[in-house]
């Protein structure tokens, strides 16, 4: 409708016309220049060409540009908001993406059973807009969520900021119509009833990277609105008491919200970005912490919290004196991996899990990392539940370094796992990962799960290539890594 | 077996072959350092109208700097294709503002579309039209004058009533008939009226001297708001100058690729307002330019220099009242009000506060805020005349958001205000269409008059 060029006429390709004559002319993107957007997603290491981009505008589409790639073995993906830091939408086989874009609607909403409905491509952060109205929200809070979409956040079983207190995407499915890989349409737990007999199919989607099948239909649980809310921001003069205060606060048997941190060069990239707060610059650490539910308690809450913090040494800490306030605080830490822009021309971000306890530990060690690789690593994560982001600052265009970059990112994932941790928090294993899948998975244990996604998607024609490492020696994949990386 | 990573970024078709160098062959291409700070992270993308409405990536912020990013790496061609994309964006700078480093987008899209149109001239009717305007028309003070002289005999005359009658605007294309709707009655440009001033005093004593832009469009189309402008300056004790030799700003120009112009208007503009400490600009559109003449100059030190001491005088006029202090009007303006963000002014030049605090130091207004007040109504300089259908689409979300019982919805943009009062016209809605120094003048209008009265009172008693 809105191009004023003509089309150029170059001879469509057989199965680009007949996936054109399914969701119309308007809706198909298959020249070079068009595609060239779609080479890859938040994770911009590495990139390739998709054969062609649809945009459905509901199931039956869906399913039909999904049987027609089964039946001619085209390899196809799904793709939301394109905001992934794994690549899991990256095509890395010439696939045809199915962008669930044009499927952005909220669908219905149940007050009385708190509960919504959506379509995938419909925004994490409109949802909780539609309906704060009547005292509503949607509880996971990915930093993306201004823009990312709750399709995306299935497949990555995303969190967040809050998740802490009131978990991960998985907590708040509760019903899903699926896409499988032959085009069959399927509805696990259709009306959102929770605790349906059986296998637990909505867990196993949920967070299954788009290997399994395309989500066309979700329905979440809303949360009425906490009553009450505080939140409390720390300055450390360094990062040891930062961590200790964290481990601190838990151990004092409270449970906030949010529980982030944020160390010295993190803050010195925030401050260069769009939504500075106003930081010390000499600090060595922040937190930001927030505690929510009914007003009784929440007082006492924060007191303890500030005398925690106290006693391990903090040089300041103050309490949100407006929403205002706190919103400056929030967006200052939302948009942080990419305020990283601000003080670095690319950033790797990683994202390990470990035991609370282990952090300062942990914390030395990325630093040694960062000393090793010549790279500077800036830390923004939820410290409350172990989830490190160390982000790898560093300049693709001096030869070399993104392969630094990926190495030191490697090494920061190995001492996560090193102390009983994980390899992901959040964002998923998509291209980035899959060999450090191995950190933490035996031979046997990845053969099994490769053997549930035969069942789902048998010829591996959906997202092929993602979530396990491919090749069968670990070193084979990483030289192979570096190749490719030295000839971009 | 599987296939090796390397094989299957291989078999994936790698973008280019040879992406040594660059694809932009002429000066002044898209700045490096500016796309250097872009992470492709997408936080722009939900506040980009083109994405919003066409949903594809190519048409979103972040699509459009790795399109610019990939001329540069020799991944793409300057052509049609590319064009595409460039040209359909409004220049709004809302992705500016969403973005976590500041990313110049606006300014990539700018000199990208210098690349476009040097190696890819307008041809044909569109060529015509556009150099017309943009050449022979809006530099030139004394044609816009004849302009603004025919539009008032084409208004006065009877033709205009004529032509709406006889239904000859049928044979228009849909847009430039519903714009011709909503023509706003020409006056006589402030630029003539006070030609033979050397400044227009202050009302009091002058606390401070002030130069004006008169635009070139805002002094035919919207001379009333200019004369506004004036009154509310020196009702606020500034000695106003309207520098001669001034001209267009080039705002449409640089927006449409012609960057070449836009650099030979900013110097005669950074010439005529020489010697003066404040130039204030009522279109925001024409101020974002002013302050961005030192983006014409990158490879120019000598005028760099000029531009960047010149642009740091520039001001909007909402903020320079809001800055210097104005009077606080006593009579009431009883109008349900609201404000609507001017791109240029929100996203380009951060001014937001200010105009709200001014409608709302007017007594009597009842000010609501409209939902996403800051989101591009779709004029976007000329865009709404060269990309009807998007800007079309731009507008008709603009106006859902506009509340129902709303009687003015205030701005501080000429384009805005046409666009603005295309919609008002096309959804049947009432609100009328103000700039934000025309409430203000009303109201110290009001005063003028109530002190009038009430000397005639008091001297008729006596």
């Amino acid at each position: 409708m809105f191009r004023s060029r003509k089309k150029k006429q170059t001879r469509k390709d057989v199965h680009v016309a007949q996936l054109e004559a399914i969701v119309g002319p308007t809706e198909i993107l298959y020249e070079k220049e068009d595609l060239l957007s779609y080479d890859c997603d938040g994770f911009t290491v590495h990139k390739a060409m998709p054969k062609a981009v649809v945009f459905p505008k509901n199931t039956e589409e869906v399913a039909a540009i999904v049987r027609y790639c089964s039946v001619h073995d085209l390899p196809f993906l799904a793709r939301g908001a394109g905001t992934g830091l794994s690549g899991g939408a990256i095509p890395l086989n010439g696939e045809v993406i199915i962008s669930l874009g044009k499927m952005r609607n909220l669908l219905s909403v149940d007050y009385e059973n708190r509960q919504a409905v959506v379509q995938p491509g419909f925004v994490n952060l409109k949802l909780t807009n539609s309906i704060s109205s009547k005292g509503y929200y949607y509880a996971p809070d990915p930093s993306s969520q201004y823009v990312c979409t709750i399709g995306g956040n299935v497949a990555e079983n995303a969190g967040g900021a809050h998740c802490l207190k009131y978990g991960v995407t998985t907590n708040h499915i509760l019903g899903l119509e699926v896409v499988l890989p032959n085009g069959e349409v399927i509805e696990i737990s259709d009306g959102g009833i929770p605790d349906s007999p059986g296998y637990d199919l909505m867990g196993l989607l949920t967070g299954s990277e788009g290997t399994l099948g395309i989500v066309t239909k979700i329905t979440v649980r809303i949360l009425k609105n906490p009553q009450g809310k505080q939140t409390v921001l720390a300055y450390f003069d360094n990062v040891e008491d930062g961590s200790r205060a964290v481990s601190g606060i838990i151990s004092a048997g409270i449970v906030p919200a949010a529980l982030e941190m944020m160390d010295k060069t993190a803050i010195e990239g925030v401050e260069a970005g769009a939504y500075p707060v106003g930081h010390p610059k000499d600090i060595d650490a922040l937190l930001l912490i927030e505690v929510d539910g009914i007003k009784a308690g929440i007082d006492e809450q924060i007191e303890e919290i500030l005398a925690v913090c106290k006693s391990r040494n903090v040089r300041e800490v103050k309490v949100a004196e407006s929403e205002e306030e706190r919103g400056k605080w929030w967006a200052n830490r939302k948009t942080g991996f990419g305020a990283m822009g601000a003080i670095s021309p690319d950033y790797l971000v990683q994202d390990g899990v470990i035991p609370r306890s282990k952090l300062p530990e942990v914390l030395k060690r990325i630093s040694e990392i960062s000393k090793e690789s010549g790279l500077r690593i800036a830390n923004i994560f939820h410290a409350g539940d172990g989830n490190l982001h160390p982000l790898i600052l560093f300049d693709s265009r001096v030869p070399g370094e993104t392969e630094k970059a990926l190495e030191a990112g490697t090494a920061c994932l190995k001492a996560c796992a090193d102390v009983g941790g994980s390899i992901t928090g959040e964002h998923g294993v998509g291209i980035e990962k899959k060999e450090e899948m191995r950190f933490i998975f035996t031979d046997e244990e990845l053969e099994a799960q490769t053997r549930i996604r035969e069942v789902f998607n048998p010829d591996d024609l959906l997202n092929k290539g993602k979530l396990f490492p491919t090749p069968s020696r670990c070193m084979d994949v990483k030289k192979v890594v570096k190749d490719t990386v030295a000839a971009k | 077996m599987a296939k090796s990573l390397a094989a299957q970024l291989e078999e994936a078709a790698p973008p280019c072959a040879d992406n040594s160098s660059s694809n932009y062959l002429l000066m002044d291409h898209p700045d490096e350092n500016k796309w250097a700070d872009c992470v492709h992270c997408g936080m722009c993308l939900e506040s980009c109208p083109t994405y919003l409405e066409t949903g594809k990536e190519q048409h979103s912020p972040r699509g459009r700097v790795h399109l610019i990013k990939s001329v540069a790496e020799g991944k793409l061609n300057v052509n049609a294709q590319f064009a595409d994309p460039v040209f359909q964006c409004l220049d709004c700078r809302a992705c500016t503002t969403a973005c976590p480093a500041d990313v110049d987008v606006g300014g990539l899209i700018e000199e990208a579309r210098g690349q476009v149109r040097k190696a890819m001239p307008l041809k044909g009717w569109k060529g015509a039209v556009s150099s017309f305007f943009l050449k022979g028309l809006f530099p030139h003070p004394e044609r816009m004058q004849t302009v603004s002289g025919l539009l008032k005999f084409y208004q006065k005359s009877g033709i205009q009533s004529a032509v709406r009658k006889t239904g000859a605007l049928n044979i228009m294309p849909a847009h430039l008939a519903d714009m011709e709707a909503i023509m706003p009655e020409v006056k006589q440009p402030v630029q003539k009226k006070y030609k033979d001033y050397k400044f227009i005093p202050a009302k009091g004593n002058p606390k401070a001297r002030v130069a004006m832009l008169t635009g070139c469009i805002m002094d035919v189309m919207f001379s009333d708001i200019n004369e506004s402008t004036i009154n509310v300056l020196t009702h606020n004790d500034n000695d106003v100058v309207i520098p001669k030799n001034q001209t267009c700003c080039g705002a449409l120009h640089v927006h449409a690729g012609d960057r070449d112009m836009g650099r030979k208007l900013a110097k005669q503009n950074i010439e005529a307002f020489q010697g003066e400490e404040k130039v204030v600009v009522n279109a925001a559109g024409c101020g974002c330019a002013l302050k961005e003449y030192p983006e014409l100059f990158k490879d120019d030190p000598e005028w760099k220099a000029k531009a960047e001491l010149f642009s740091e005088k520039v001001e909007d006029i909402s903020k320079y009242l809001y800055d210097t202090g104005y009077e606080k009007p006593i009579s009431t303006v009883n109008k349900k009000i609201t404000y609507h963000d001017a791109c240029h002014l929100a996203h380009g030049q951060g001014v937001r506060h200010e105009p709200r605090q001014l409608l709302q130091d007017i007594p009597g207004v009842e000010y609501t805020e409209m939902a996403n007040a800051d989101t591009c109504c779709g004029s976007a300089g000329i865009y709404n005349i060269t990309n009807p259908e998007m800007a079309g689409a731009v507008l008709e979300r603009k106006m859902e958001n506009v509340p129902d019982e709303i009687e003015m919805i205030s701005m501080g943009n000429p384009g805005c205000m046409l666009q603005m009062a295309m919609g008002v016209q096309k959804y049947g809605r009432r609100s009328e269409i103000v700039h934000t120094v025309q409430l203000l003048d009303w109201a110290y209008q009001k005063d003028q008059e109530n002190i009038g009265a009430n000397q005639e009172a008091t001297s008729s008693k006596g």
